[in-house]
């Protein structure tokens, strides 16, 4: 028996698929799926939260607050004016579930935020850079904001839920290169999207603080026009979708908008800081 | 920001991938087919028993022929995707395709170098480097061996 060669036939063992197709099906399929599951997980846990007894979240803010306020100024005066300041933001019967506690930290980053608990962290540097009560009024009004939305508690618990979720789908391991990526991305960009709706409300909720205690809004956003003008010189432009606060031109414009059409007095005098703000201890100091 | 630099370093590393890993697949399958019309009339032959090998030939010898390639960063993410669903990894397909084909293609060009009529019962393993089961981290990889005897 002679042997005669037969013409070899091509792709039987590859599925004929292009594989930029399969790729897109895939990727769309599993950021769908974890935008599904971290959507829900995150509603539930900010849910959840809402049922946390002023204090348990007490508890929660002491061990934090023992882990984070190393380098605090403590017997500061500018402590208690900054928390008198924030004492009369509040509307007489609005009710504030916890005592606000005010943490002066020593640091050259001009930040301000809020943690769980109540405890409300202030940076010499911002406080250098304000110009008048007003303005510094609106940041605190503005933390007290968040405090009163829960929304401290509302990012610890979705992040707590969100590393428990990922380990258990062993995510977190790195296990297969990219994949934790693509997941964690997704979460990433929802919980962005979460802050900023919060970052908004506290704002407004800030504003209208501010309107009723001094009886315009003149002043107070002088920061968010300086942060403006500080993000109008960076030279990247990014997204505002890749940002945890909205853009502060932004913020500018949707609070005026929002006075505009409440008709708040958006121009008044200013009332001005003492002038030993600038100093440890309120004590006469040159600067 | 982390998440836009983030984000760009992981589509720069994927088109790198598909661009090059596609070029390099669709050459080394250019370069198969052309090499199996070359070599078809050395035949393979597989027996289910035991048997004589055929009356006319003289000598024999063992055939080996080895090959090891490498997955690309898009097949990685693309079968990691896979993972999560479920189903048929085709861009693995090609990969283990091109394995086989050329590891059989060096065996069969080792033979006809030495002069074979005819490859007997002709056996493919695999093996996998880095990337095993449990501990992707290493560079995933995959060995074939094609080996057969040779007689002349």
């Amino acid at each position: 028996m002679k042997y005669v060669p037969k013409e070899i036939p091509e792709g039987i063992n590859v599925t004929r698929r292009h594989p930029l197709a399969n790729f897109v099906y895939l990727l769309g399929t599993v950021v769908l799926i974890s935008l599904l599951i971290f959507v829900a997980l995150g509603y539930t846990a900010s849910y959840l939260v809402t049922k946390i007894s002023p204090e348990t979240e007490a508890k929660i803010g002491q061990m934090l607050a023992t882990a984070i306020l190393e380098d605090e100024l403590k017997d500061d005066q500018r402590i208690h004016y900054i928390e008198e300041l924030l004492g009369s933001l509040p509307e007489a019967n609005e009710t504030i579930r916890l005592p606000l506690t005010i943490h002066l930290l020593d640091s050259d980053i001009v930040n301000a935020a809020i943690m769980p608990g109540g405890h409300v962290l202030i940076h010499t540097a911002l406080l250098e850079q304000m110009k008048s009560e007003n303005e510094l009024a609106l940041i605190l009004a503005h933390e007290l904001g968040h405090f009163q939305a829960r929304d401290p508690l509302k990012s610890l618990g979705r992040s707590l839920v969100l590393m428990v979720a990922s380990s258990l789908l062993g995510i977190s391991t790195a296990e297969s290169g990219g994949i934790s990526k693509i997941v964690l991305m997704t979460s990433d960009l929802t919980e962005l999207n979460y802050s900023r709706k919060q970052e908004s409300a506290a704002d407004l909720y800030g504003l209208t603080r501010i309107i009723k205690r001094y009886g315009h809004g003149g002043y107070s956003l002088d920061f968010f026009v300086q942060l403006a003008a500080e993000e109008e010189q960076e030279l990247v432009k990014v997204s505002g979708y890749f940002l945890t606060h909205p853009p502060s031109k932004e913020r500018i414009k949707e609070l005026n908008i929002e006075a505009n059409e409440k008709g708040w007095k958006m121009a008044g005098e200013p009332t001005l800081l003492p002038e030993w703000l600038y100093c440890p201890n309120m004590e006469p100091c040159e600067w | 920001m982390d998440v836009l630099i983030q984000i760009a370093v992981f589509i720069i590393l994927l088109a790198l991938g598909y661009g090059l890993g596609s070029y390099l697949e669709n050459r080394h399958y250019k370069s198969i087919r052309q090499r199996e019309q070359q070599t078809r009339l050395v035949p393979l032959v597989t027996f289910g028993t035991k048997k004589y090998w055929p009356d006319d030939a003289q000598d024999a010898k063992l055939l080996v022929g080895s090959v090891v390639i490498s997955i690309d960063y898009f097949k990685r993410i693309s079968a990691a995707l896979r993972n999560l669903i479920g189903g048929r990894i085709t861009v693995y397909e090609s990969l283990l395709d091109r394995g086989r084909r050329e590891a059989l293609l060096r065996m069969k060009e080792q033979g006809i170098e030495w002069g074979a009529t005819q490859i007997l019962n002709v056996r493919l393993e695999t093996a996998t480097i880095g990337g095993r089961a449990g501990d992707n981290k290493g560079l995933g990889s995959v060995e074939v061996i094609a080996y057969g005897t040779g007689i002349r």
